[in-house]
């Protein structure tokens, strides 16, 4: 079984990440963090496998947090899901070895993101 | 009905977070820059509830770009710069070299694309995310003091309620905030909040 960590500090991105997830995923175990300090807190504590990242979050960036991530745990997948959509973003999301998916949450951003978990 | 309730004002907060995203996304591009997004918040309040500390610019003249919106529901938007730094992102936007006091004659014309790039990156948020289709008026631009803006407000309706939205749109090391405000009669808060439920329940 899959684990995957959403961090967003909005708790309705959450919500919709979550249910779009549970559509095509129902058997995978979700946690969830609302600000990249936390993210890097459960990441420690064991076993996450893929990582939902927003970037404009209170306290550190959301691309900050997945650079730290994934260097301590380099087999993780994180999927960088902003708003922000200028390219300097998605030039970082990419330097960091994450991918970079748009906001807002569809259907079809969702399927992006586990092709590339899965893939 | 004065107010929403958290998960609503949670779920509009992320519909004009991926507003301010395309919004700077578009400004990043015209003004060959990044532009750094604060985290936004929202607030409901009464009209005769606003003053300078509430809209927090820190200053008592402001760029104000006018915008009338037409759909489900129906709501004047008005984007609020400090003056001087309207100057400063007209300048942004044109060319550096133009001189502050040549940059004048464009002003009015450089606010107006700068507040239709932001307004309607916010509208388009909004109609996609909340499945409602929107139109939008012209823009127009004014400096005016936070007692002419509040008299402009009022002139529609007494005691409307206003959909305050914090955000900084900072360009490069220019310290340019600026704020959106979105004014809603009551039956159109109303009409606001059984979308946002809409949505709410469709997760």
């Amino acid at each position: 079984m899959k684990k995957l960590l959403i961090v967003d500090d909005s708790k309705v991105s959450r919500m919709v990440i979550r249910a779009h997830i549970k559509a095509v995923q129902p058997d995978w175990e979700i946690l969830e963090a609302s600000c990249g300090e936390d993210a890097m807190k459960i990441t420690q504590e064991g076993n996450v496998d893929f990582c939902t990242m927003d970037i404009n979050m209170p306290g550190m960036l959301g691309t900050d947090a997945a650079e730290q991530i994934l260097q301590m745990h380099p087999h993780m997948r994180i999927a960088i899901f902003s708003a922000n959509v200028q390219d300097t973003m998605q030039t970082r999301a990419n330097s960091i070895g994450s991918i970079f998916v748009a906001k807002p949450v569809t259907e079809k951003s969702i399927s992006i993101v586990v092709n590339y978990f899965m893939g | 009905m004065d107010s929403l309730s958290e998960l609503q004002l949670d779920a509009l907060t992320e519909v004009f977070n991926v507003g301010a995203g395309r919004a700077a996304a578009s400004l990043s591009e015209i003004v060959g820059d990044e532009v750094k997004l604060s985290v936004p918040s929202v607030e409901i309040r009464k009209s005769s509830e606003i003053d300078n500390e509430v809209i927090g610019l820190g200053t008592d003249r402001f760029g104000a770009v006018h915008q009338t919106f037409k759909g489900a529901f129906e709501a004047e938007a008005i984007l609020l710069f400090a003056e001087d730094h309207a100057l400063e992102i007209v300048r942004d936007m044109m060319s550096s070299q133009i001189s502050i006091e040549d940059l004048a004659e464009f002003e009015q014309e450089a606010m107006c694309e700068l507040g239709n790039i932001i307004l309607n990156a916010c509208l388009s948020a909004m109609a996609d995310m909340l499945n409602i289709p929107m139109d939008c008026s012209l823009p127009d631009y004014t400096v005016s003091t936070i007692d002419e803006i509040i008299q402009r407000i009022n002139a529609g309706e007494v005691d409307a309620y206003l959909l305050l939205l914090h955000i900084d749109l900072v360009i490069e090391k220019r310290r340019s905030k600026g704020h959106l405000i979105f004014v809603l009669g009551s039956t159109s808060l109303v009409k606001l909040s059984v979308q946002i439920e809409r949505f709410l329940g469709a997760i």
